[in-house]
């Protein structure tokens, strides 16, 4: 019996200890000095920010180049498939264009309409003003389990801020929740950790909280509403950060929300400034 | 020979530079688009076949590098990662101690064992020290096919092992 114990605390120390020629640091050593980096990550914030950005800065260039031939090589295979159905695919956009022409006319009524209502409601439309919205080019866009975010190449450097809102076409993609130097991270809509105040088509209010799948759900809705289907909602702006207005998606028959914008096809998206000018942050 | 001396070295990193390379870059093991509930800890697997099986080419300094790059990467606090995969390498090697001989069943429930001490500390430490929040459902799916698919990558790196760095205690 004693003999086993022996057995199990010279292997246990073994594992712990343990170095040799390939091995330069044992375990335990590791252990600690990857704790210690853990708390002053965690609660250190005045010492380990600045090391932090840096080291993010240094890694998002490093993982944006790494992933350029997972990036370009399914490209080069649809710009192949695509050469080889050019006249299918001209034949499909000519019908397209007759389809369009016939709705062009709608347009400009449309939005004289939306500018009029933008103006009832007493909201800007952030358009109107370029100077506070800055272009990203999305870096890193790392596919998690867990965590549903991307990292973009604009940072303080260009005046970004957490909680900036972040959008796509004028639709809303999600809010910065890191800022570095020269990269941010994006929390997308469908982030477990992602909660929008918005505003059905019908002005209901609820929160728009992310699931962790494609499709974020409403909560805090009126007792007595019962959802229906293709309700656009919008961001209702409570917060002070989103602009009232900005559109999200529509309700589908589950309850659930159909974003506008897919959050997994993100190559570029814009950065709106002007809540942080306002001071609502 | 020089060249074949070369090869060798090119072949013993092979294991180092996929765990270099799927911590840094968009390469994923999420599955989702594919079955709605697979993924997998693809880096798991590969640290603990290779420490069980040549732990020499999977130093615990680049395993400790290749976590803080995963957190960076990830969002999660620095040092988390790490410290899951040095978990794995703690019982990854305290079962190399104790065993003669190994076989795939006895790998596979070894894994089993590390993987949920390295989990266990992995979601406890972000549940108590930081914001994140995360679904216990999905956590639950990743260790499942985590497990379910060890054999699978068992078998492919025994063959890479095999073929390419010489059979030694198989």
């Amino acid at each position: 019996m004693s003999v086993s114990r022996d057995d199990f605390s010279i292997a246990f120390r073994s594992a712990l200890l343990q170095r040799g020629a390939s091995q330069k640091f044992s375990v335990l050593s590791l252990i600690f000095l990857a704790l210690i980096i853990f708390f002053l990550d965690v609660y250190g914030t005045k010492f380990t920010s600045p090391v932090r950005g840096f080291l993010n800065d240094v890694i998002y260039r490093i993982s944006y180049l790494s992933s350029t031939p997972t990036r370009y090589f399914p490209k080069a295979t649809s710009n192949i498939s695509s050469f080889l159905n050019v006249r299918e695919e001209n034949k499909r956009l000519k019908e397209t264009i007759e389809k369009y022409k016939s709705l062009e006319l709608n347009v400009e009524y449309l939005s004289n309409q939306n500018q009029d209502l933008q103006k009832i409601l007493e909201t800007e439309y952030f358009n109107k003003n370029l100077n506070n919205i800055v272009l990203a080019k999305v870096l890193v866009d790392k596919n998690s389990p867990f965590l549903k975010s991307i990292i973009i190449n604009k940072g303080t450097s260009t005046g970004i801020l957490k909680g900036m809102p972040v959008t796509l076409n004028n639709y809303l993609v999600g809010r910065i929740v890191e800022t570095n130097y020269l990269s941010s991270r994006v929390l997308l809509l469908n982030d477990l950790n992602s909660r929008i105040p918005v505003t059905l088509g019908e002005g209901a209010q609820a929160i728009l909280s992310g699931s962790g799948l494609d499709k974020p759900i409403l909560e805090y809705l009126p007792d007595d509403y019962s959802i229906a289907k293709e309700i656009n909602v919008f961001a209702s702006g409570k917060d002070g950060i989103f602009s009232p207005g900005t559109p999200i998606g529509k309700t589908n028959i589950n309850g659930e929300v159909d974003l506008f914008v897919d959050p997994n096809q993100l190559s570029f998206v814009t950065v709106n400034l002007i809540s942080q000018q306002k001071g609502n942050l | 020979m020089a060249k074949v001396s070369f090869l060798n070295k090119i072949y013993n990193a092979g294991p180092l530079i996929l765990l270099y390379y799927l911590c840094i870059s968009e390469v994923d093991t999420n599955l989702e688009k594919i079955f709605e509930i697979f993924t997998l800890n693809f880096q798991i697997i590969l640290i603990y076949f290779w420490i069980l099986k040549r732990p020499e080419i999977m130093a615990n300094g680049h395993i400790f590098l290749a976590g803080l790059i995963n957190d960076v990467v990830m969002g999660f606090p620095l040092g988390i990662s790490s410290l899951s995969y040095l978990i794995i390498i703690f019982v990854g090697t305290y079962v190399r101690n104790k065993s003669v001989n190994t076989t795939i069943a006895s790998d596979w429930f070894t894994f089993l064992v590390a993987m949920i001490f390295s989990n266990l500390l992995f979601f406890s430490l972000l549940n108590n020290f930081s914001d994140l929040s995360f679904a216990f459902s999905k956590i639950g799916y990743n260790m499942f096919f985590t497990i379910f698919t060890f054999p699978i990558f068992w078998l492919l790196f025994n063959i890479y092992q095999i073929s390419l760095l010489g059979n030694r205690d198989v």
